[in-house]
């Protein structure tokens, strides 16, 4: 499933990082590497793995590559929460009904 | 691959819960802290890798549900916009440390079903999200970022 590779790709620090300043949007691999600790060629690397998980796209301009947040990969994402809200309210109904035995 | 439509419609979970309306109430709000899965799902998980001191969430509109982490400091999930107990509640829901980011609406209800109580949330406002399209629901997915950490940690370990 597309939403756990974008899971998967977020577990990281420094994609995360990358993945914030996107929000904010496009930017070029140079923009982004000059806000992290991190090399260039690492923020490549960090940015093909979020390609691949379907959170950005790329795009040329020029010589330069401008990447931003892809729509489709978020839409999976929101599914994903989809299953969260079944997995607080499983929670919640266990602890309701917990008290309620309880006295 | 997800449609338009998809992607800003509502997400809809209903669930019976075998106790007075007044108790599920109570229980999802003064005592969220007592189920929530904050050890997965909080920031400061997300960021640390091990769960917050609690959650709060303060009943009364105009109010806040956040958690204080281990450090003692407060992160913001959401502002309350409508509490009216024990019958529903609105959420303006935006768990980040960005807090000027677009943010998603969520509304719970509980009502008396046979004895039992009916609890049903909707969380909207996706299409809010949506309006700078190529900027898609970023405000609220990666406003999670911490949740999903949380989460990829726990699924791959």
């Amino acid at each position: 499933m597309a939403y756990r590779d974008a899971i998967d790709a977020l577990g990281d620090r420094t994609r995360r990082a990358i993945f914030e300043q996107l929000r904010s949007g496009p930017r070029a691999v140079g923009e982004i590497a000059d806000e992290l600790p991190v090399s260039r060629p690492a923020v490549s690397q960090h940015l093909r793995v979020l390609k691949e998980a379907g959170l950005v796209t790329e795009r040329r301009n020029g010589t330069r590559r401008i990447y931003r947040l892809d729509p489709d990969g978020l839409g999976e994402l929101r599914d994903y929460f989809d299953e969260f809200w079944s997995e607080a309210f499983a929670a919640f109904k266990a602890m309701a009904e917990d008290e309620r035995r309880n006295g | 691959m997800s449609t338009q439509a998809t992607e800003t419609e509502a997400i809809k979970r209903s669930v019976t819960v075998d106790c007075s309306v007044e108790h599920a109430f109570e229980t999802f709000t003064e005592r969220i802290h007592e189920w929530w899965p904050l050890a997965k799902y909080s920031i400061d998980a997300g960021e640390s890798g091990s769960a917050p001191q609690t959650v709060i969430f303060q009943g009364e509109a105009g109010g806040q549900v956040f958690e204080r982490t281990k450090n003692g400091e407060d992160l913001k999930w959401a502002d309350v916009i409508a509490y009216e107990p024990p019958h529903r509640f609105v959420l303006s829901w935006n768990p980040s440390r960005e807090q000027d980011r677009p943010r998603t609406e969520v509304e719970v209800t509980f009502s008396d079903e046979g004895g039992k109580t009916l609890v049903e949330l909707e969380h909207r406002g996706w299409e809010r999200l949506g309006e700078r399209a190529g900027e898609a629901r970023e405000g609220y997915a990666s406003g999670w970022e911490s949740v999903l950490k949380g989460y990829a940690e726990k699924a791959s370990s």
